[in-house]
């Protein structure tokens, strides 16, 4: 995910078009309400961390487990401020409350590669702080100095004795909350080891739940029937086929298709394929992939567009360049195809609702869950499971909606069950992207001016819809809220560059005049957070571009990316050690070539090699060597091993990912035409850490961007020829 | 004279699942996924794709590694049926279970149950597998979160520990995450 819009700017942006809007309104929620898991006889400083007089001690898992590894990564921060193992917290997935906001995001959300940047040092002063309170309960419950006092594995060491915490619960919550000193680094014993993650053994064990897995009494199981073009609505419905189905309970039509209930999932997925359905379509039904693409490429020859960034002279500094090199690159949309399929569990009964579901925005998820409910956000409990992949898509809320009217209408307490076919085919889907590159270089071959164009749809708007209700304050109509929905459509068409649409187009090189320029053009397929957002296409376009100026101007790919990155070190040095640790430029095996690329994206610098073969035009990815500088690496195997994830998952978006569109309707269903890299295709992988003593910026997404451009410039190394498109196809 | 008579013959159908002997009245075409889920409620094996194509409900039928999703119930009677659950235990862990932990293989983790039923399949047949005979076991397993250089190395591992005799690891003690 993107820097979100926060609060305060939303309310600045349709401040604008509103001609003025009221200000003064406080914009931070009130802390009052209670902590969601308040024991009585527990030390709870504040909402993270519980201390039971029996010394069990719980963490609050404010930011979500999807695989990045935050349930080992923010419990690590705990265990180091608070003087515990890390093995002896007991981590659950937090409830809704304003404590556990995401402050980059204004809403509790994990994504963005934000979690451990945003919780370094408040989770560590939470824990430092409860340590301190400890200390302080201990000194008067043993009349000790509180100096004399070693706290150390959860225990209290005073003359030769240990005492635990939890002997000091009932005084210590009678304490007021300190503003503790947090350890400095040379005193960490935790932070930056390679602490085998905490969810290891339920994820070995098939132990570990997922939303799927969730079971309550008297529950059944739904399947929902959507017409084939997102956005369509139910016209009519044949329903006696279905009907006469071996367990099934009731048929009920929602807002977007029509849902079986049935004793078992089986059943109910039975039933709904006899479901007969007439839609009324919605506008996207006139677009086609071709069309689409017709209409991309208008809008980059032909609409000059809005300007989303600007140095120096921008665009016009092409027109004194010695020479300009020129470049059009295009990316299709993109599923998510996320392990699990969405799924929702809802318990709704007198005025009040409990959901279950793998979400990375339990807030919002609960502000939904009460619109559709019809009731208000405290009569709310939402639950968050481990989530079976997330990278973005389990930030929207569709399931939850869907699922909460299911219940609503049939009075049961229901579990909604997508296929993957409904999750490829009802996507949020990467958006597809076109961009126009043109680089003014002088006569050393250094860049002078660097512009950018580029084309295709915004993911705020839809964003908006859901997260409406949520970034807007309660009192305000819903009159108002219906006009602001409405208006972020239309906001981001003629006003404000959406920024989640150009980052990482142009910021990475030093060249003294640079501009970005923005053109919408939505045919209203559904869009959202794809793992690494615009970096998703950006890294592709820029760095493929960058290798275009390197051979264009008879510089060395590597030697090029160096010469303008004198002034931003930190990815000057991942590029140079990247090449060194690949022997770039030395002799490889036979049928070997290298191709790199480098990305800043979420406050981290990645650089990689891929080493590519070509046979009988196939790409075949060898081994891919990253180095990457991600500030203080609290856990450095999960740092690794994010990177090697974000590299596969980019893999399958440089050599296969591939959403066409047909009248409006997802033509990829299954992995059968929507292919995943398996086993065999995935590469060797090396992976580097730079050692720097920065605060710890995020790994969660900046693997992906620069393996499909290294993968690109390793192809034409091998072959000469230059792919502008992906997926990568030779021949 | 029209009576309605109400004649449902339940066909039971018995199985071993994990060394225990069952039996269950559903469909004969129910896929063995849904039955060891949503009737019998061991949760650990997966729903990926419903086609047989992702892997994540691998189970062992009499030792060989099936695709559930699309196994019907009816070709496993009187079989012996091998879940996630049966394979090893929080108190004992088969030695790949015990691998993928020491690896931190698992990052989402819901494939994981799948992988482990496919790689240790395979070990059973093969002792010594290479890189090639792993890619060729293992290819049917998706992973979206891109674990596949771990379980390699895991399973070279586990091969490593089972050639040398060691089949279960008693674990140290670990923290269960999530809500229940």
């Amino acid at each position: 995910m993107s820097q979100l819009m926060s609060r305060r700017n939303f309310l600045k942006v349709i401040g604008v078009a509103g001609g003025g809007l009221v200000l003064g309104i406080s914009l931070s929620d009130s802390s009052s309400e209670p902590f969601p898991y308040s024991k009585k006889q527990a030390f709870q400083p504040n909402a993270f961390l519980q201390i039971t007089a029996d010394n069990q001690i719980h963490f609050y898992l404010p930011r979500v487990e999807m695989g990045q590894g935050t349930m080992t990564g923010l419990t690590t921060l705990v265990a180091e401020e608070l003087e515990v193992e890390v093995e002896s917290i007991q981590v659950r997935h937090a409830g809704v409350h304003a404590d556990y906001t995401n402050p980059e995001m204004g809403m509790q959300g994990t994504g963005g590669s934000s979690s451990m940047k945003v919780s370094y040092y408040p989770i560590r002063q939470a824990a430092a702080n409860a340590r301190e309170m400890i200390r302080v309960a201990a000194a008067q419950q043993l009349g000790a100095p509180a100096d004399q006092l070693e706290l150390r594995d959860g225990q209290v060491h005073w003359q030769g004795k240990a005492r635990p915490y939890g002997a000091f619960v009932d005084i210590a919550s009678t304490l007021p909350v300190p503003e503790a000193i947090l350890k400095q680094p040379e005193q960490f014993t935790q932070i930056g080891r390679e602490i085998p993650r905490l969810d290891g053994l339920a994820k070995a064990t098939g132990t570990a739940e997922y939303g799927i897995d969730v079971e309550i009494p008297n529950l059944y199981r739904a399947a929902l029937l959507r017409c084939p073009v997102i956005g369509g609505k139910v016209k009519q419905v044949n329903s006696a086929a279905a009907e006469s189905m071996p367990g099934v309970k009731r048929i009920v039509t929602i807002f977007n298709g029509v849902a079986v209930v049935a004793d078992s999932y089986w059943q109910a997925r039975k039933a709904v394929e006899l479901l007969q359905v007439e839609w009324d379509l919605p506008a996207l039904a006139s677009h086609s992939s071709e069309s689409i693409q017709r209409d991309f490429v208008d809008a980059l020859e032909n609409n000059p567009g809005e300007e989303a960034s600007k140095e120096g002279e921008g665009a016009d500094a092409l027109m004194s360049a010695i020479s300009v090199i020129k470049a059009d690159y295009s990316v299709p949309f993109l599923a998510h195809a996320p392990m699990e399929p969405l799924n929702c569990t809802v318990k709704l009964e007198q005025g009040s609702c409990e959901i279950w579901v793998g979400t990375q925005i339990a807030d919002i998820t609960q502000a939904v869950a009460a619109e559709f409910a019809g009731i208000d956000k405290d009569q709310v409990k939402v639950h968050t499971t481990f989530l079976g992949g997330g990278f973005g898509r389990r930030s929207n809320q569709d399931n939850v909606a869907e699922a909460v009217s299911i219940a609503k209408f049939t009075g049961l307490a229901i579990q909604l069950v997508w296929s993957r076919e409904d999750e490829i085919r009802n996507g949020c889907y990467r958006p597809a992207s076109m961009a126009r590159f043109q680089a003014g270089v002088d006569s050393n071959g250094k860049i002078e001016a660097w512009s950018v164009k580029r084309v295709g749809p915004n993911i705020i708007p839809y964003i908006l819809d859901e997260g409406a209700n949520m970034i807007i304050p309660e009192f305000l109509p819903d009159s108002f809220m219906g006009w602001a929905r409405k208006r972020g459509y239309g906001l981001f068409e003629d006003w404000v560059v959406d920024p989640s649409s150009v980052e990482g187009l142009c910021d990475d090189y030093d060249v003294a005049n640079k501009e970005v320029r923005h053109v919408t053009v939505d045919p209203g397929l559904r869009v959202g957070f794809w793992r690494s957002v615009a970096h998703s296409y950006s890294g592709f376009f820029k760095e493929s571009f960058m290798d275009e100026v390197a051979h264009a101007t008879g510089q060395d790919p590597v030697a090029i990316r160096l010469a303008h990155t004198e002034n931003n070190p930190r990815l000057n040095k991942v590029i140079e050690n990247a090449a060194r640790e690949a022997n770039w430029g030395h002799t490889l095996a036979p049928n070997r070539f290298q191709g790199i690329a480098a990305q800043y994206a979420f406050n981290t610098y990645v650089a990689e090699v891929a080493e590519v073969s070509v046979e009988n035009g196939r790409i075949i990815v060898r081994r891919v060597t990253c180095v990457v500088d991600c500030g203080r690496a609290i856990n450095p195997d999960i740092v690794k091993a994010q990177m090697e994830g974000g590299i596969i998952f980019g893999m399958t978006a440089a050599l296969h990912g591939n959403i066409i569109l047909k009248d409006g309707a997802v033509q990829q269903s299954n992995f059968h035409d929507y292919p995943m890299v398996r086993m065999n295709e995935s590469p060797e992988i090396d992976v580097h850490i730079i050692d720097s003593h920065e605060d710890p910026s995020g790994v969660g997404e900046p693997g992906v961007p620069p393996i499909a451009p290294a993968i690109a410039n390793a192809v034409f190394a091998a072959t000469g020829k230059r792919l502008r498109q992906l997926p990568l196809r030779l021949g | 004279m029209k009576t309605s008579l109400n004649i449902k013959a339940y066909i039971m159908i018995s199985f071993r699942l994990n060394g225990e002997v069952v039996q269950t009245d559903l469909a004969a075409d129910t896929p063995l996924l849904w039955v060891i889920r949503d009737y019998f409620k061991l949760k650990g094996s997966k729903f990926g794709c419903g086609m047989g194509l992702c892997g994540a409900c691998t189970m062992h039928l009499d030792g060989a590694p099936v695709r559930t999703c699309i196994l019907p119930l009816s070709t496993v009677a009187n079989s012996d049926v091998t879940t996630i659950e049966g394979l090893g235990t929080v108190d004992n862990l088969h030695v790949v279970q015990q691998v993928w932990m020491d690896n931190n293989v698992a990052q989402c983790g819901y494939c994981q149950s799948g992988q482990i039923m496919s790689a240790s399949a395979l070990l059973a047949t093969t002792p010594n597998p290479s890189d090639g005979e792993i890619d060729a076991a293992m290819s049917g397993n998706i992973c979206r979160c891109g674990t596949y250089p771990r379980i390699k190395k895991a399973i070279h591992d586990a091969a490593g520990l089972l050639n040398n005799g060691v089949v279960y690891y008693t674990p140290q003690s670990a923290t269960v995450g999530g809500e229940k």
